[in-house]
């Protein structure tokens, strides 16, 4: 059975990734998950400087999902070559650096650093963090901004380039189209949703920036129907995230057309999950007499 | 830390709304101030697993205990779990609180569902043959705890009514006792913020070490998605309640 997924330049062992933001820099689950079974490392995002994130509360339940407002907390780049990369390297699964900033000037900066390590397997772009005030969503909602920047980034590296896709957009195959025009390996699809919740008593938003990013469970219809969309309009690969509890849900997003899948919100809830589903997978292959897992995508 | 699926043994009821939850334990031995995380059903609401700090680990048996709040939906359906039920459990998670030097004089405070780490450090100083000096607060006489674990440290119950014990807040009995308290004391304090604060300035105005438990959301629980920050002192101004946590000196705290 080959499970294994080509994209750009590089080839994922197997569809079953882990999202940005929610598994850290990987080692912290390194007791819980064999990590080394999965078939990507989505890395939290990383940006030139460090970054202490939003003000507290950042993180409020919902039904069905939770609402975020991290704003890219991370160690900066630096620090990330110097002390995660390490632990991350020994990893046969494909780690993808995830890169943040607040202007095209810091992406690149990002990624001409993360360059010169071997080990990194490709790049995730994210231009569709709703939780920064620069930069983030203000790239991913402007075709021409995505072009610019795609195509940037692109210049500078021959590894996997994927775009993280914003679903907060009136139409999101335009933004999908703008980055495979300009260089993009594969997009993302898709990231939170803006939500608000209030506390009525305090008659104030829940979080200190009024709005976060809406995942889990309660996000899926949304990102499968935005799945299906974009990989009609675009060639190359689509990644399905959204609300992916089970090996169910990850079919439903490969079905709609996606080559790989992120488990986001779910590893927080079992973090044995991305491994739980990539069994689950090859379990539905050998009952549906499927050799190749690209058999599988978009099929119906 | 591990994660496992834990047996139910007991599931009491202490007081109105407070239960204690004891469940069979298969990973490291817990230290007080350390937590878990419960999975309550396999269901999307509520969808995140529930922090919960222990409140007592018996080392023969190998049964953990928490103390929990009934209060929302996760702690509805976990009130209503009974022995030999299974729950989904990660743990020992955080850091502990850190055990009094041998000069230093422990006096440990909590209040209301602050009660469990505390009194686990109460159980582990009794069993140290170390003394300490314990005070729990809560609204009112139906909000004391009735178990043997409880009564065994000989805590000085304050409630807010004044319908058992001292009459005030913790803090009101701190102040009403402070002549006596030793130069050399340090404290440790669980429960709602403005009490942590309160139980800070006490400590600080005697000079003394200041340990606090904090609680907040979480998400991952393991340090992954930074959720559960805290604001401290030092760069870059916040810490993870879940990893560097839950327990802070309250001298790094931004208060």
């Amino acid at each position: 059975m080959d499970l294994s997924v080509k994209i750009g330049s590089g080839t994922l062992p197997n569809p079953v990734g882990v999202a940005s933001g929610t598994f850290g820099y990987g080692s912290e689950y390194e007791k819980l998950i064999d990590v080394s079974a999965l078939g990507a490392i989505f890395t939290k995002a990383i940006t030139l400087e460090p970054r202490a994130g939003n003000e507290i509360p950042r993180i409020v339940e919902t039904p069905a999902g939770i609402l975020n407002s991290i704003g890219l907390a991370n160690v900066g780049v630096e620090k990330f070559l110097k002390e995660k990369m390490e632990w991350l390297s020994k990893m046969p699964c494909a780690v993808v650096a995830n890169i943040a900033g607040s202007s095209e000037e810091e992406y690149c900066r990002v990624m001409e650093k993360l360059e010169t390590c071997q080990s990194i397997w490709g790049y995730e772009v994210n231009i569709s963090c709703p939780n920064v005030k620069h930069g983030g969503l203000a790239f991913g909602t402007d075709p021409q901004q995505v072009q610019r920047l795609t195509g940037s980034l692109r210049k500078l590296t021959s590894k996997p380039l994927i775009v993280k896709l914003t679903p907060n957009v009136t139409d999101i195959t335009v933004i999908a189209k703008a980055a495979q025009d300009s260089g993009a390996d594969a997009v993302s699809c898709i990231n939170t949703l803006v939500g608000m919740v209030i506390d009525v008593k305090k008659k104030a938003p829940v979080l200190p920036m009024k709005t976060g990013g809406l995942s889990g469970p309660a996000i899926r219809p949304v990102g499968v129907a935005m799945t299906y969309r974009v990989s009609r309009a675009v060639s190359i690969p689509v990644i399905g995230i959204g609300g992916i509890m089970n090996t169910d849900d990850a079919l439903q997003y490969m079905l709609a057309g996606a080559s790989a899948i992120q488990i986001g919100t779910g590893n927080f809830i079992d973090p044995k999950i991305a491994t739980t589903i990539l069994q689950g997978i090859s379990d539905y292959m050998r009952e549906e007499n499927l050799q190749k897992i690209t058999e599988l995508h978009g099929n119906f | 830390m591990k994660q496992f699926s834990a047996t139910i043994i007991k599931n009491n009821k202490l007081c109105k709304d407070f239960f204690q939850l004891d469940f069979s334990w298969e990973s490291e031995k817990p230290e007080a101030g350390q937590f878990l995380t419960i999975r309550i059903c396999d269901c999307t609401v509520p969808l995140l697993r529930r922090p919960f700090a222990f409140s007592a680990f018996n080392n023969q048996s190998s049964i953990a205990s928490i103390i929990f709040q009934r209060r929302g939906i996760g702690t509805e359906l976990l009130a209503a779990k009974t022995p030999g039920e299974k729950i989904d459990v990660i743990g020992p998670l955080g850091n502990a609180f850190p055990l009094p030097e041998k000069i230093q004089k422990p006096i440990l405070i909590a209040g209301g569902i602050g009660l469990g780490p505390i009194l686990f450090l109460s159980s582990t100083l009794q069993d140290l043959n170390i003394s300490s000096k314990f005070i729990f607060g809560c609204r009112n006489e139906l909000s004391i705890p009735k178990s043997d674990q409880f009564s065994s440290q000989h805590p000085v119950i304050c409630t807010d009514d004044g319908s058992a014990g001292f009459s005030g807040t913790v803090g009101d009995y701190l102040s009403s006792i402070w002549s006596t308290i030793e130069s050399d004391s340090v404290f440790y304090s669980c429960g709602p913020h403005p009490m942590l604060a309160a139980c800070h300035q006490f400590a600080q105005k005697n000079g003394s070490p200041s340990w606090i438990s904090v609680e907040q959301i979480m998400a991952c629980g393991v340090g992954a998605c930074m959720g559960c920050a805290v604001k401290v002192k030092q760069a870059p101004g916040y810490a993870r309640a879940c990893k560097e946590g839950p327990v802070f000196s309250g001298y790094d705290m931004v208060w």
